[in-house]
């Protein structure tokens, strides 16, 4: 085949598949979807399958996507986390030490989750440097949340449950005049949502049953440093841990699901493609050759074929799955999956080229003393060709399931993101039962979808290259 | 060929292919047994040493009794025959149904890999079968409405449907149907465990109202597909020329389509239901896991997760017997309805 053939085929074919709107639209997906994997580390950053195994410690754990808040009619606070430059800018010293002051802005109904002063590392040689936290809310009046409080290393200070958080909160209230019932203030002192209080109206139903005061909170942190020691702030963070958090929410162990998803584009794609483009291609040469070959070679190539056919798959991967310790490692998963996916198209394969072999052109090289290997790959298999491009889009999805059914059995690649390995680990959160939705639709539309795009091109390639199917 | 012979025939080859699969299996079975066993015996002789301790009879030498325990143990569970007479030995007993026991115990106190798979099977088939024959009148029904209007706007929707469906996992559409019924509306209940406490017919609905949820799943992933092929295989047969034939003697539509054609088209259309049934049986297996349904799939996430690998040798031993049970079916049914083929490699061609 010349160059010049080539080029004039491809725009035929082109000008035939530009007519194919469902092709166009499968087209579109796919160029969206190779974006996407390939765009994966500019997205959200290279580091993240090294810590997908790991609990993200800074962020909320099985909280919804921020933009719930459109469709609830409550307002559930942001993630905020201030840090590196943002925070120098906050920080002065003084005569004893430093001062940090934080505005917060809460206009929200359901206040953060928790305020963590975090990574701030003290260097203990002579005293202990301390901290203390107050907070002034809107309403003027003053709280001090936690008083010298004492560390050296670094620390991570969660006020929303410290007990001495608690306890100053209790003394608060009562310095301001409300009565709490004793048998009660146990309870508070160990079970106290302290935020909600922190960001709470200021009335007798402050502990029971607090009602959000908007407005602008300003926080006072002041860290006392003893002669002869030092305090850095190089890696320190205030976090005010929300409720909600980015696009896509969050799981149990507080891992951004957006990046999760977007990451999980790449298995997908490459599994799905590997393994469709391999299958295919060992179907097409299984079969050909069969049928080249005829006879008793021929007889006992589809014996094996119908042996590899009457092997049901999923259990023998899964067994598969146990024998290599309970996890495939991707590499395996595209073996095993091509070792499956090849039968049926050697079937079909067999039986179109059995009405090729009778063909005068292949007489014609035979007589002219052409090997069969020859023959296989210059003159039928060629003729295959559009076939097997329709198959190999329609195999896709097939491949994508499966993988995705062996990560969600918990068989997958441990140190791969995958969309199967989310849902293995919503079913095992229970994340259905707890209405913990954008755990689950996300991962699921998206190995719908690419199935969707490829089989959007492959009927649309099998309508050109193969126009006896055109629509009746 | 008569019909005997070529029964016999095809029943030997499946009987080749389990011989050969099981090989197989056994082969990698022994080696991801090995690996258990051995630790197995490593805590045994470890607990039995401190149970000496306790008792203040600590043996003189340690090692050399821990090497004897080691060696009494490895000899027991023939850990000291060479790897292929084990294979050969795992290979007897698995096709033997003797699957050997669970570390821990599943469905209660049960800990026989056979009762196990004796309790969680029928109730696998309870719940498929019921969603297959919903799926197959569903299927047949808007397939052949779809053949009588072709390109109508019912055809289209149904082929988007069936497009859409098909690349759905069907366990994910699961997680969906608990997400809205269960949690969201609580209209059903989230566990399919049926309620110990209940009787007769309170019994029989608490069940049908478990089984709800499975079934729709089941049944609302698979039918659109379902009904496309069997589209497919109608239009090509109302193109037949017997079927203008009859239309031609005035023999009402509807008995043309049913009796006629829909008869006609029965040989491909059987063996669709039966290789569909087994296709789908996985899906609907790790479905089952999504609803807790006590079924195979249930067994098969609990062995997982807990790396039970006799219920993992036992569940695909079964697996693969049904398979081959339902493709040998499947060729007969083929074979027994259209006279004009005889199923297998050499024939077709």
């Amino acid at each position: 085949m010349r160059w010049v053939d080539f080029k004039q085929s491809l725009s035929e074919f082109w000008s035939d598949f530009k007519r194919q709107k469902s092709g166009l639209l499968g087209i579109g997906l796919l160029i969206l979807f190779i974006f996407t994997a390939v765009a994966a580390p500019v997205l959200t950053s290279p580091d993240i399958p090294d810590k997908w195994q790991e609990f993200w410690l800074d962020n909320p754990k099985n909280v919804p996507p921020v933009w719930v808040n459109a469709f609830s009619g409550e307002k559930k606070a942001a993630h905020l986390i201030i840090e590196g430059e943002a925070l120098q800018k906050l920080i002065t010293e003084t005569d004893s030490g430093y001062r940090i002051e934080v505005t917060y802005n809460n206009e929200y109904d359901v206040p953060p989750q928790d305020i963590v002063i975090k990574d701030l590392v003290g260097n203990a040689d002579g005293g202990k440097p301390s901290i203390t936290v107050m907070v002034e809310r809107p309403d003027g009046r003053e709280v001090t949340l936690i008083e010298n409080y004492k560390f050296s290393g670094k620390i991570v200070l969660q006020l929303g449950t410290h007990p001495q958080v608690r306890a100053n909160l209790i003394n608060w209230i009562k310095s301001e005049g409300i009565q709490i019932d004793p048998l009660q203030e146990f309870q508070y002192r160990t079970l106290m949502d302290a935020t909600k209080v922190i960001f709470g109206k200021f009335n007798e139903n402050i502990l029971e049953h607090p009602e959000p005061l908007k407005g602008t909170y300003k926080f006072t942190i002041l860290v006392n440093v003893p002669e002869g020691t030092s305090v850095s702030f190089d890696d320190a963070r205030i976090i005010f841990t929300g409720r909600t958090y980015g696009w896509l929410g969050t799981d149990f162990k507080g891992r951004d699901l957006l990046s999760g998803i977007i990451w999980g584009s790449r298995v997908s794609l490459v599994i799905g493609i590997s393994v469709a483009v391999v299958s295919v291609l060992i179907g097409i040469f299984y079969g050909v050759t069969s049928a080249y070959l005829g006879g008793w070679k021929d007889e006992i190539m589809m014996r094996f074929q119908e042996f590899m056919a009457s092997i049901p798959s999923l259990p023998i991967l899964i067994l598969m799955g146990a024998y290599f310790g309970g996890h495939i490692a991707l590499w395996q998963i595209v073996v095993l999956l091509a070792i499956f996916g090849w039968v049926g198209i050697a079937r079909v394969a067999r039986s179109m080229a059995l009405q090729i072999k009778e063909q005068t052109y292949v007489e014609a090289a035979k007589v002219l003393g052409a090997g069969t290997g020859r023959i296989i790959f210059k003159h039928m298999v060629p003729q295959l060709l559009p076939y097997a491009f329709a198959q190999m889009a329609l195999s896709v999805p097939g491949a994508v399931l499966s993988e995705a059914s062996l990560s969600y059995l918990g068989l997958g690649d441990p140190t791969a993101v995958t969309w199967g390995q989310i849902l293995h680990d919503a079913q095992t959160a229970g994340a259905a039962v707890n209405g913990y939705w954008w755990w689950v639709i996300p991962p699921g539309l998206a190995i719908a979808l690419v199935g969707l795009t490829f089989v959007l091109i492959g009927t649309a390639l099998d309508r050109v290259l193969n126009p006896r199917l055109r629509r009746l | 060929m008569g019909f005997g012979k070529y029964l016999v025939i095809r029943i030997l080859n499946a009987l080749i292919v389990l011989t050969i699969v099981t090989l197989v299996m056994s082969a990698l079975f022994v080696k991801v047994a090995e690996k258990d066993l051995q630790e197995t015996i490593i805590q045994r002789v470890n607990a039995e040493f401190q149970a000496l301790q306790q008792k203040g009879q600590t043996p003189e030498d340690p090692d050399a009794w821990r090497a004897q325990r080691l060696e009494y143990y490895r000899s027991m569970y023939h850990l000291d025959k060479p790897y292929w007479w084990r294979v050969q030995y795992y290979f007897k007993r698995t096709l033997t149904f003797d699957f050997g026991k669970t570390k821990n115990p599943v469905f209660g106190s049960e800990k026989d890999v056979v009762a196990i798979l004796k309790t969680a099977i029928p109730r696998t088939i309870q719940l498929f079968t019921t969603a297959q024959i919903i799926i197959i009148v569903l299927g047949i029904l808007l397939g052949v409405k779809a053949a009588q209007m072709v390109g109508s706007l019912f055809d289209r929707a149904l082929s988007i449907i069936a497009l859409i469906m098909s690349s759905i996992p069907m366990w994910w559409f699961g997680m969906i149907m608990l997400l809205v019924f269960s949690f969201k509306l609580g209209w059903f209940p989230s566990r399919a465990i049926p309620d110990p406490n209940l009787t007769g017919w309170a019994h029989i609905a608490d069940i049908l109202k478990r089984m709800t949820l499975p079934v729709l799943t089941i049944v609302i992933v698979s039918f659109g597909a379902w009904a496309w092929v069997i589209r497919n295989i109608m239009i090509g047969t109302m193109q037949e020329d017997f079927i203008m034939a009859a239309r031609a003697k005035g023999i009402p539509e509807r008995k043309v389509i049913y009796g006629h054609a829909l008869r006609a088209a029965a040989p491909p259309v059987v063996t669709m239901i039966i290789f569909s049934l087994l296709g789908s049986l996985g899906g609907a297996i790790i479905t089952e896991s999504v609803f807790t349904w006590p079924g195979m799939g249930r067994v098969y996430w609990i062995a997982i997760e807990t790396n039970e690998t006799n219920l993992i040798m036992g569940l695909t031993f079964v697996n693969v017997l049904l398979y081959l049970a339902g493709v040998i079916i499947a060729d007969l049914a083929y074979g027994f309805l259209d006279p004009r083929v005889k199923v297998g490699a050499s024939e077709h061609m």
